[in-house]
């Protein structure tokens, strides 16, 4: 008879569930990136060969039910809804990643800068970020559409406003903590260029929390965009996008609910995948310690 | 001594925020296109009509002057008239405040009941699969959006009655039963997506401690659970709770936009949105200004008390800087 020491085997089984959990959750971390992929090289295809039809012929009567001709239905002028959904996805896809790429790369900039100068410059970077933080975001977003007029551009600034004093504030703590690190000091005192010393030091070592920051920005991003197109602010109709095809398909609820809640179902699957992908990239990317909780 | 000087430095730095924002609000409000000339006297005025508006809303001053006067009135509590309806901003926010804070006061103390707890047990059986579902549900909360949400609702309650109102909004003065069952969907929604945010948020604090050095030496010293979270955790994870909670309230007083639009409640977001559709001046400043103010002073608040929880922040100056 062997006596197995039992507190060998709780370590056993408490380890064995640990990475049970971490395989599961990174298999939803996957399964949302195959599904966010598909959504993306199917809006790719749709828009760049219209194979599902036209976005702007009339093929039957008004809010039509699905048919062969029409496979998610007709809107309210008659046009089939299918290449119309996926119109908007497109639409609201690059204005999101545009505005996200622009704020990653203002942010981590003047993040670094306030990071690696501290002091005056820091102080003054961070009042300017903390002047836009403290606007409400959707307030924000609409007084920045009434100054451009309502648009993409206008969506566009607005999201970079909204996202920027976050990501500013994360990458300038990370920065800062880089920064005192002796490898970057080391390279001070030798006579490295600091235009160097942010692109081969600072900025490997800030890139995973900034691209975690990213992605979350993109989930903020898309819901920006669709509630500015969803108070009118936003793109206009005979443009498609997320936010404006649900404030459409609101009208129609009734009578035709298909036309609100298939946009409404792509919507919360591309966020949800989003932020479980930026979850699984936090997991990976960031240490628990460093983690910004605002 | 150290405390006090780092207090004086924060509130002054709110203040330079605050005033930040202000000049931004005017400046915006007054380089937007459109006029509210057209709105009030239609496209057919003459130019005299026009100008004798805008003398009468004292909008021909020069800028500099303008902007004095709209803070001088700001401080007195004197916040101007509507361009539009000529009637007075201070009564309409005396009005429409109390509505807004209504809603966001209880939906506060929603998520404060069911997100944290939600938090700390998800965060406490994050090993299990009761851990991934919790992740995927708190995902899943803020990853639909207010108005989507909303509109649902509304096709909900419409096509199957439920006994809940939609728009019939009354004051609480005349029927405070109405006026609470009015509320009941706006609560709801903003609920949602607070509740999800502040159970992720508390999950990461509590998962924070968990790991400590302290912790686990009290789990060796045979500590129970309980005690282990009453005194070793819930204090350490106060902080980024508290943090999290603040920032919830401070946006919630200016994020009630889409919920009042979609429900017909008469709170400060519909007003504002309206007021931003006819370039009403003195209410987009006012509102704007307001919604800034509270969310500076509460993160304001939120700084000082941490502060006060967690003396190790005065070594590193403050949770948000």
């Amino acid at each position: 008879m062997t006596i197995t020491p039992t507190t060998t085997q709780r370590l056993v089984t408490a380890r064995d569930r640990t990475f049970g959990a971490w395989r599961r959750v990174d298999g939803l971390a996957r399964l949302a990136t195959i599904v966010l992929g598909a959504l993306v090289l199917l809006t790719v295809v749709a828009v760049l060969t219209g194979v599902f039809g036209s976005t702007s012929a009339t093929i039957g009567g008004r809010f039509a039910p699905p048919s062969p001709l029409a496979p998610l239905g007709t809107d309210n002028l008659g046009r089939s809804f299918l290449p119309r959904l996926f119109e908007g996805i497109a639409t609201t896809l690059v204005v999101s990643i545009v505005a996200v790429l622009c704020s990653a790369a203002i942010s981590t900039l003047i993040g670094m800068i306030a990071g690696y100068y501290g002091g005056a410059v820091s102080e003054l970077v961070m009042r300017i970020v903390d002047v836009l933080y403290a606007f409400p975001a959707l307030v924000l977003a609409i007084l920045v559409s009434a100054l451009l007029g309502p648009g993409r551009p206008a969506a566009i600034v607005s999201i970079v406003a909204i996202t920027i004093p976050l990501m500013t504030r994360v990458v300038r703590v990370a920065t800062r903590t880089v920064a005192e690190r002796d490898f970057v000091v080391s390279a001070r005192i030798s006579g490295v260029r600091t235009p160097v010393i942010f692109a081969r030091r600072l900025l490997p070592n800030i890139a995973g929390t900034v691209v975690v920051q990213a992605s979350y920005a993109l989930s903020v991003a898309i819901l920006v965009e669709g509630g500015l197109s969803f108070l009118g602010f936003g793109v206009q109709v005979p443009e498609a996008s997320l936010g404006l095809l649900i404030q459409q398909g609101m009208l129609a609820m009734t009578f035709a609910p298909h036309l609100l809640i298939v946009p409404g179902a792509v919507l919360v699957v591309a966020i949800l995948c989003i932020n479980l992908i930026g979850d699984s990239l936090r997991d990976r990317l960031e240490p628990r310690e460093t983690r910004s909780l605002t | 001594m150290i405390v006090v000087l780092w207090s004086i430095r924060r509130v002054l730095a709110a203040l330079v925020t605050l005033a930040g924002v202000s000049v931004l609000i005017f400046a915006s409000v007054r380089l937007m296109p459109g006029d509210y000339t057209d709105l009030v006297l239609g496209p057919l005025a003459t130019e005299a009509q026009r100008a004798l508006a805008v003398a009468a809303s004292g909008l021909d001053l020069p800028i500099p002057e303008q902007y004095l006067r709209w803070i001088g009135g700001v401080l007195t509590g004197d916040l101007g008239y509507s361009f539009v309806s000529n009637v007075s901003v201070t009564e309409e926010f005396a009005a429409r405040l109390p509505v807004t804070a209504t809603i966001a006061a209880l939906t506060v103390v929603v998520t404060l009941l069911v997100g944290i707890p939600l938090g700390f047990v998800s965060a406490l059986r994050a090993e299990g699969s009761a851990g991934a579902v919790g992740r995927f549900v708190s995902a899943l909360g803020i990853s639909v959006p207010e108005f989507l949400l909303a509109g649902l609702l509304v096709f909900a309650v419409s096509t199957l009655g439920l006994g809940i109102s939609v728009g019939q909004y009354s004051s609480f003065a005349e029927d405070p039963g109405r006026f609470f069952g009015s509320l009941v969907l706006p609560i709801v929604v903003l609920s949602v997506g607070c509740v999800a945010v502040v159970a992720r948020n508390t999950r990461d604090a509590v998962l924070n401690v968990l790991v400590e050095p302290h912790v686990q030496a009290s789990v060796a010293r045979g500590e129970t659970p309980m005690f282990i979270i009453r005194h070793h955790v819930l204090r350490n994870a106060a902080v980024p709770i508290l943090t999290i909670v603040g920032a919830l309230v401070a946006v919630l007083l200016g994020g009630t936009v889409i919920v009042e639009f979609v429900f017909n409640v008469p709170g400060m977001g519909s007003y504002l949105q309206t007021a931003l559709g006819r370039r009403d001046y003195n209410i987009i400043q006012n509102a704007v200004l307001l919604a800034a103010a509270v969310f500076i002073v509460t993160a304001l608040v939120v700084d000082l008390v941490s502060n006060a929880i967690d003396p190790r922040l005065r070594l590193t100056g403050g949770s948000r800087r």
